[in-house]
């Protein structure tokens, strides 16, 4: 029978409250030692689709209110209950650990969207008029060329100071009500900043008004505010499966779950 | 921009998409079934071009980036 998992939990107990899962098969909890996984039967899980996805994250935020979870990435199944045991106690120090570093913590993430392009141009724009106010003509190519290279280079740097600036500022204002944090800066030129911030749960509201704060600041930036999430991002594991001795992928198997 | 509407909150399905497919506590090894990294990564990539392509028809317009306001 396969197993289907959600989340770690930090109870040992059988789940009062029904949820349903995948397919609409009801969840529980396996227990290990002091904490739990929540999972339910996987046999019928064939034809992945996007209910499927949104069921996934609804169960793991079920389990959200009322206990500490640590949520477990979409489609992970197990071939039956002894090897989700046996996963919990190779992994059952990491679990513990982070259960009790995110207890009453939940995840928030921001977006920040800045004019790049915009920016950037105008930096180009300076340097054009910088470089014809002081440089001597050279026409030769190889000169051209190293002189291209360090002007790219340059504005390029010059984009990513200011987005340091600026992001150094926005973060220190919502860094006041978070305990730890996760910073992507410039993942395209207009996105300055994708952030996953860890806040708990008691400051959840001082976060969301210092983000609402932000957000109404005269400017030409756009936010976007998501949460509050489990806390997908800053589950940290130091066991990386190595002991299961992985071996090449079952060929029968990877068509039967191909989609 | 398609919404999708959770128990406690209104959020993309982009959003959920960036946190559900690869991030959590995330198993490798032998006991786990289809979970070599060539598929998870083939299920990832369909289901987010099927989001993509959903959201262009609702745009009625090209979706250039998951960045992008909802009109």
């Amino acid at each position: 029978m396969r197993i289907y998992t959600y989340a770690i939990i930090d109870s040992n107990n059988e789940i009062t409250a029904p949820i349903n899962g995948l397919e609409g098969i009801g969840v529980y909890n396996i227990p290990y030692r002091d904490i739990g996984i929540v999972v339910s039967e996987g046999e019928q899980i064939q034809d992945i689709t996007q209910e499927h996805i949104l069921k996934h994250e609804e169960v793991v935020e079920k389990l959200m209110e009322s206990f500490t979870v640590l949520p477990v990435s979409f489609l992970t199944l197990f071939k039956k209950e002894d090897d989700v045991l046996l996963m919990m106690q190779e992994y059952y120090s990491d679990f513990r650990e982070n259960l009790d570093r995110l207890r009453n913590k939940v995840e928030f993430g921001i977006k920040i969207i800045w004019p790049g392009e915009t920016i950037k141009n105008r930096i180009i724009e300076a340097s054009k008029k910088f470089n014809a106010d002081v440089t001597i003509p050279d026409n030769s190519p190889g000169k051209s060329f190293a002189k291209e290279k360090f002007e790219k280079y340059k504005i390029d740097k010059e984009f990513a100071e200011e987005a340091d600036r600026c992001i150094a500022l926005l973060d220190d204002f919502f860094s006041r009500f978070i305990t730890e944090k996760k910073l992507e800066k410039l993942k395209s030129d207009n996105l300055l900043l994708n952030a996953y911030y860890l806040v708990e749960k008691e400051k959840q509201v001082d976060f969301k008004e210092a983000f609402e704060r932000t957000r109404s600041t005269p400017g030409d930036l756009k936010f976007l505010l998501s949460g509050p999430w489990p806390p997908y991002n800053f589950i940290v594991l130091t066991k990386n499966g190595d002991m299961f001795n992985r071996k090449p992928i079952n060929q029968n198997l990877a068509e039967k779950n191909t989609l | 921009m398609e919404y999708v509407t959770t128990k406690s909150k209104d959020v993309t399905l982009l959003e959920v998409l960036d946190r559900v497919l690869d991030k959590g506590v995330v198993i490798s090894g032998d006991l786990v079934i289809s979970l070599a990294e060539i598929d998870l990564i083939y299920v990832g990539l369909k289901v987010l071009i099927s989001s993509v392509e959903t959201m262009e028809r609702l745009r009625g317009a090209p979706f250039a980036s998951p960045m992008q306001e909802p009109t």
